[in-house]
């Protein structure tokens, strides 16, 4: 078995001169380091969209194997382009990270946020369900809103469009679905006029309704039905 | 009272589910377990209301390990096993543990193994699960051999057992349902509303009910779940404990043409 590199058994340096536990450490910072980069966004500091996948991917197995429901807020900061045209790029720089900041401070520590991409960022809510997520939402939509971006001589006041979906153990989707998916909820809300929250349907999350109005009919109806024929009990008579 | 012993590696297993609460689910499933026991039949009570747990409660039992400290921590679940007659074994649940009423796939597949496991120790088990149609209800009706209804003549209940029922033969593919009717007038009044259930349910389900039978209304019962004590026992004459002492016997025919779920042996 190899000896680890960090206590060499002899060094012709001298164990007290021995360069290479100094250069280990350098190539392990390093490799933290790229990996960091690897995995975040430069500009806010979030993770990127590759960590983004490999991390959706991990909570929906995660999902799959203890049936605790994964749910996902996809953002886009509205009219997030004018703010560039006005101030000028290095503004618009600036109103992301603070954007990001303020909903930072309001999400939990597991969850996960990442920029997706230009202004649109991806929020992972590890074991959370749609209700759960669906007040998340609400308190990061309302977060942004009272808090504009402060500027020397203004501030500039941002909201953002949330598209919100859950991912059960019941789903069959890939990452790729499941990021799909939630982003049909964002451009819904960014159709029906922005600053709002799209979410998937909880009739559509929940199973078919159970019992039918025919059956609810059948069932509080007077105990002596016919067996057959119940459904044309309102035919006309056919005598006369 | 003759007393029949049932002598098979497998138990007979079955679930009482009601789709609504409050129908005396629990009271029927722990007198139904004493009047088993008392033919002879060692019985597994499994109180599989994992969220609100209440057999213990019904029984004034003192309960050290339950269900949760055997998938949380390993516990051995034969010593979880409290046994309230030499013939009669509770394996208790957790109350108030939310958690617990939604297990993922994979604590059902351990509890399943558990189940199996301390099973093969008895001839009869009988899970009491909580009600609606919360995903361990459904685990555990897919769970045993035999699904038995437990409802009361009210249209609700009646619509919240047939719900159930129209869940599990639709996405469980479970065909056989045993309807026991609790707080009936009288076998007329249980027949009836067996009939009526029977009727829509092979109507709109094309399936077919059985009927395992009535409970007629008794103080007994009432008083039986004041006390913490099984009417079966206070009570042994009394209607409600007559008549669930003939349903008992029917159960106990269920050993000799338990369903075939698997491959032949």
């Amino acid at each position: 078995m190899q000896k680890p590199l960090t206590s060499p058994a002899f060094c012709p340096f001298g164990a007290e001169e021995c360069p290479l536990p100094a250069e280990t450490q350098r190539l392990q910072e390093e490799c933290d380091r790229l990996r960091e980069l690897s995995q975040t966004d430069p500009l806010t500091g979030l993770f990127n969209r590759r960590h983004l996948k490999a991390a959706l991917d991990q909570e929906m197995e995660r999902t799959r194997r203890t049936g605790l429901p994964t749910s996902l807020i996809m953002v886009d900061l509205d009219y997030f382009k004018r703010v560039n045209d006005t101030f000028g790029h290095q503004t618009g720089d600036e109103a992301l990270k603070w954007a990001t900041q303020v909903w930072r401070r309001n999400l939990r520590r597991i969850d996960i946020l990442c920029r997706y991409g230009g202004e649109e960022f991806t929020i992972i809510l590890p074991g959370t369900r749609l209700q759960a997520a669906l007040r998340a939402a609400k308190r990061l939509q309302t977060a942004l809103i009272n808090a504009p971006v402060p500027l020397p001589d203004r501030k500039i006041h941002l909201t953002a469009s949330f598209g919100v979906d859950t991912f059960t153990a019941r789903d069959e989707l890939t990452v790729r679905g499941f990021l799909k998916r939630a982003d049909r909820y964002l451009l819904e809300a960014k159709v029906q006029g922005r600053n709002r929250i799209c979410h998937q349907k909880p009739e559509t999350a929940k199973r078919t309704p159970e019992v039918t109005v025919d059956e609810r009919t059948a069932l509080f109806g007077p105990r002596t039905l016919p067996a057959k024929g119940m459904a044309r009990k309102n035919r006309p008579s056919s005598k006369g | 009272m003759a007393k029949t012993t049932i002598r098979n590696s497998k138990p007979v297993t079955a679930c009482l589910s009601s789709g609504k609460g409050g129908v005396g689910k629990t009271s029927l499933t722990v007198n139904l377990a004493f009047a088993l026991a008392q033919k002879g039949a060692r019985v597994l009570v499994v109180d599989g209301d994992l969220g609100l747990a209440n057999v213990d409660v019904l029984l004034g039992l003192q309960v050290q390990t339950t269900i949760r400290d055997i998938l949380d921590r390993g516990a051995d679940p034969l010593e979880a096993v409290v046994y309230v007659e030499p013939q009669l074994g509770v394996l208790p649940s957790s109350s108030g543990v939310p958690d617990l009423a939604n297990l993922g796939p994979e604590d059902h597949q351990e509890l399943g193994g558990i189940l199996r496991s301390i099973g093969s120790h008895f001839d009869v088990v009988l899970v009491d699960t909580a009600a609606g149609i919360g995903s361990s209800v459904l685990w555990f009706n897919t769970f045993v051999d035999y699904n038995i209804l437990v409802l009361t003549p009210d249209p609700t209940a009646m619509t919240d057992a047939y719900a159930l029922i129209k869940v599990l033969s639709r996405d469980y593919q479970r065909k056989s349902f045993h309807l026991l009717l609790n707080n009936v007038k009288n076998e007329t009044e249980a027949r009836q509303v067996y009939e009526h259930l029977a009727r829509v349910a092979s109507h709109f389900l094309d399936l077919r009910l059985e009927y395992l039978g009535g409970v007629p209304h008794d103080p007994a019962v009432s008083k039986g779940v004041r006390d913490q004590v099984p009417f079966i026992k206070i009570a042994p004459q009394s209607k409600a404990a007559l008549t669930l002492s003939r349903h008992a016997d029917r159960i106990l025919g269920w050993s000799d043409s338990k369903p075939v779920r698997k491959t032949a042996v």
